[in-house]
């Protein structure tokens, strides 16, 4: 189920909420003739997490009955292994089951998405006709077993404790807000919420809002952009400018779809009592690739920090398994994103990029005047995200050549259409990029004067936002979802 | 006490919409269909085991959520408005205003279609034609996009190319250019159609070309049949425009003429007052789409008989060559298979033949049969 349908708007959400937040309460209102209310208390999250278990599986399951299986099948063997994995601890078959838990779960995972990849390669290289076998890729499957395996690698580490109770471990790898676009929620994370947590008017007021924002996002703006680069593609007219339309509108349509739905799941969560970590930190700011990667979908980031790069010896090792260490986080992380080659050149695009900032262009960037480094970190991440949306490498160096003039004229008639037809559209998503809004709507919110108008002011925008999101829904408009090869 | 309250009413209102909308959404009976959209919406899907394991449930549930949202016209008007008067994009779903006209974005010119539409009209020619003495005539109609898109900068599919590939393939027929006896004006303002008060040199054209300009009186009397049309545009743009209204021409010997719609054995005459009610008035022209017509003058001054291959456009110009011919046979092959055209028509028949098509058609052809 996608978070921008009416579906998920105004039937599951709704349904959903209205038992999460009545059931408890009800329960509570009947436990406290028994019993005291502490006692009474702590049943709440228990039981709330068992709605959001019983929801997050009907979420699922709605897009793929079947890939249910492998969904209980992932937390049955994450939860056996969590708690094997800790009662072992400190000897060396709590290392074997590390292990163990760990090869199944990326033998799910390279089996779902990277067999074809793998047999193509095999076909190519050897001349071989093995059959591909065209295995559909389960919706989330990236983020779940990412997920499961930081939990393990946690009880490991002796930083984090078993859960017990399966229920509450369900919860937590299906749970629906994060479940097939991140952040990736570290068990660690929300260990303690799934034990106690409340619910505020003001958690929910700004969850709402916070979901109302990512929605905007994705729906009016992300969904237009890519509206845009699906017309590129299918044009027969393209020209140099065009091509760089088209660039520029990805890089934007990502960062709107990406960030929107990281809205979307971090409100999601606020409402149902949890707090997820940030994924987006206005990325398009960046002076550096270094400080980009520190802001675009850093829960990713942190993952590979924390699970390859620094067990693999980080920076604390010679230079040459320094560099072999960087590179080998960029290819996974190219890999994690799609199983094709252009996507490990993205990764090893970025891996190049930051080694030259590590070595070469360390003290440089920051001495430069702004504009220019940020032309520079533009200027390769909006490459980079060229190379990333392309079928196949072929199709990412004719789209570069496209942009540097190769075979097409500078300018057509349809690109000048396009551009007039989208330039609105553009310039508001570029500002969008920025975090002036938020300093701007932070600065009224502090002012006397302006504060008691913003305190009626937004929740009519959150509204008219939702309203205007509906209506494009309603109109049954373009509606891509990205993260099906995540 | 203000940090409080803030975020109280906030939620309050928030969520007020939110559940009303949503209330709203669960309750409210469906609807058969779109008035404005002319079509069927998706209904309630069946909740059965083998439904929701195929998936189809949770698809058809999608479709059927978002087809009967409450106030789904004013929601699709909002999303309109918002593309044109906020983000000031050019077209909304293809759709774009100009010149007081809602008119569709054609583009690109779709090659494989045009050749295969004029595969499939040879084809016709060749198995049914190619031995009779008929006398064949091409002409195509220019859509509304053809004499907006230059002038307001929209992107304009190579027209010159289709008409030439047309041209070139159906080198049997002689081809009647009627684009220079066209302009926007002819046009409805919220249809794709033409109107048929203002063709009349179009139509001119045609009979003088096929030699039957001196049966044509041109005498008629303009009659306004429905004043508030809204056309098919309409809908699709969403937007709050104009109506038109529909106006036809007719004479004595029109009125006369019978025509008999082969699907339904039916006899009717050339104007179909009931249709003006329907989901398309445009179908009171020739009661809109039907496989095979057949137009009966029995005032004609000759016993000529003409046979017309044509799509929708054809239907409110036929009946201004009705004059001219003692019997005229109107085909839309994409209602019958032209395979099985021999069955129904005898085309030794005919001295005269008109495959007429608009350019929407050519460049979608794959309905052609």
């Amino acid at each position: 189920m996608l978070f921008s349908s009416i579906t998920f708007l105004y039937y599951f959400l709704p349904i959903m909420l209205a038992i999460y937040l009545i059931v408890p309460a009800i329960l509570k209102l009947i436990l406290n003739r028994f019993m005291p209310p502490a006692v009474s208390n702590s049943w709440s999250p228990a039981v709330q997490n068992g709605i959001l278990l019983v929801f997050s599986l009907i979420f699922y399951g709605w897009g793929e009955p079947v890939y249910l299986i492998l969904m209980v099948m992932s937390i049955a063997l994450g939860y056996v292994f969590g708690l094997l994995i800790e009662k072992f601890r400190g000897g060396k078959r709590s290392k074997i089951c590390l292990i163990i838990s760990v090869a199944l779960s990326l033998a799910m995972l390279g089996y779902f998405k990277y067999t074809d990849f793998f047999i193509e390669n095999i076909n190519s290289v050897t001349g071989l006709e093995i059959p591909l076998l065209r295995i559909a890729l389960p919706i989330g499957i990236s983020f779940y077993t990412f997920q499961i395996i930081s939990y393990v690698a946690d009880i490991y580490r002796g930083e984090a404790q078993a859960q017990r109770n399966i229920i509450n471990f369900g919860a937590y790898v299906s749970m629906f807000p994060q479940l097939i676009a991140g952040p990736i929620v570290r068990y660690t994370d929300v260990a303690a919420q799934l034990k106690d947590r409340s619910i505020t008017a003001e958690g929910l007021y700004c969850g709402a809002c916070r979901f109302i924002v990512g929605l905007a996002k994705k729906v009016l703006i992300s969904n237009r952009l890519g509206l845009l680069c699906s017309i590129f593609r299918e044009s027969d007219e393209k020209s140099v400018v065009f091509y760089w339309l088209y660039a520029v509108a990805f890089t934007l349509h990502i960062y709107f779809d990406f960030s929107g739905y990281s809205d979307m799941a971090i409100g999601l969560g606020k409402i149902l009592g949890f707090s997820f970590p940030e994924n987006f930190n206005y990325p398009y700011i960046s002076h550096s690739i270094t400080e980009f990667w520190r802001r675009w979908h850093i829960s990713l980031g942190s993952w590979f920090r924390d699970y390859v790069y620094i067990p693999l010896g980080g920076n604390r090792v010679s230079k040459l398994c320094h560099v072999r260490n960087i590179l080998v986080v960029w290819l996974l992380t190219g890999l994690w994103h799609g199983a094709e080659w252009n996507f490990v050149c993205w990764g090893l695009m970025f891996a190049v990029l930051l080694l030259v900032e590590k070595k070469l262009l360390s003290g440089v960037l920051s001495k430069i005047p702004h504009a220019f480094s940020s032309v520079y970190v533009m200027f390769f991440v909006t490459l980079s995200f060229v190379i990333f949306n392309a079928d196949g490498m072929a199709q990412a160096i004719s789209d570069i050549g496209g942009m540097f003039g190769g075979g097409v004229p500078l300018i057509s008639d349809e690109t000048w259409y396009y551009l007039r037809s989208f330039g609105v559209l553009i310039a508001v998503s570029i500002f969008g990029c920025t975090p002036i809004v938020h300093k701007l709507a932070e600065k009224a919110r502090k002012s006397e004067r302006l504060g008691v108008i913003m305190s009626a002011a937004e929740p009519a925008v959150m509204i008219i936002l939702l309203l205007a999101a509906t209506a494009y829904l309603v109109d049954g408009s373009f509606n891509p979802f990205l993260y099906f090869r995540f | 006490m203000k940090s409080k309250n803030k975020p109280i009413f906030g939620l309050l209102a928030v969520a007020a919409v939110w559940g009303i909308m949503s209330a709203a959404a669960m309750m409210k009976p469906s609807d058969e269909i779109s008035e404005s959209e002319r079509r069927r919406l998706t209904q309630k899907p069946e909740f059965t085991a083998e439904n929701v394991i195929s998936g189809s449930f949770m698809s058809q549930f999608e479709s059927y959520a978002t087809d009967q949202f409450p106030m789904r016209d004013s929601f699709r008007r909002m999303k309109s408005v918002a593309v044109f008067g906020v983000f000031m994009e050019k077209e909304n779903n293809g759709i774009y205003i100009a010149d007081g006209h809602a008119a569709k974005i054609e583009y690109p010119l779709n090659e494989s279609s045009v050749n295969s539409a004029v595969s499939k009209l040879s084809g016709i020619y060749e198995k049914y034609l190619s031995s009779t003495d008929a006398k064949i005539y091409l002409s195509i109609v220019p859509d509304k996009h053809y004499f907006l898109a230059g002038k307001h900068g929209y992107p304009r599919p190579n027209y010159e190319k289709m008409i030439d590939t047309v041209r070139g393939g159906m080198d049997f027929a002689q081809y009647i250019d009627i684009t220079d006896s066209l302009s926007i004006d002819a046009y409805y303002k919220t249809d794709p159609h033409w109107r048929q008060e203002k063709i009349l040199n179009a139509a001119d054209k045609i009979a003088q070309s096929m030699g039957i300009g001196e049966y044509i009186s041109g005498d008629y009397r303009e009659i306004t049949a429905k004043e508030d049309f809204y056309g098919a545009y309409y809908g699709q743009s969403a937007l709050p425009l104009r109506s038109d209204s529909i106006k036809y021409l007719t004479n004595d010997v029109l009125e006369n003429c019978t025509v008999y719609n082969a699907e339904n054995n039916i006899t009717c005459g050339i104007y179909d007052t009931e249709k003006l009610d329907s989901r398309d008035p445009y179908e009171f022209f020739l009661s809109g789409s039907s496989p095979l017509l057949v137009i009966t003058n029995q005032n004609a001054p000759t016993d000529r008989k003409l046979t017309v291959f044509r799509d929708s456009f054809g239907s409110s110009l036929v009946p201004l060559l009705a004059e001219g011919y003692s019997q005229i046979t109107l085909i839309d092959t994409r209602y019958i298979s032209s395979a099985a055209l021999g069955e129904y028509v005898d085309f030794t028949d005919s001295d005269d033949v008109l495959f007429i098509y608009s350019t929407l058609l050519l460049n979608n052809s794959s309905t052609l049969r």
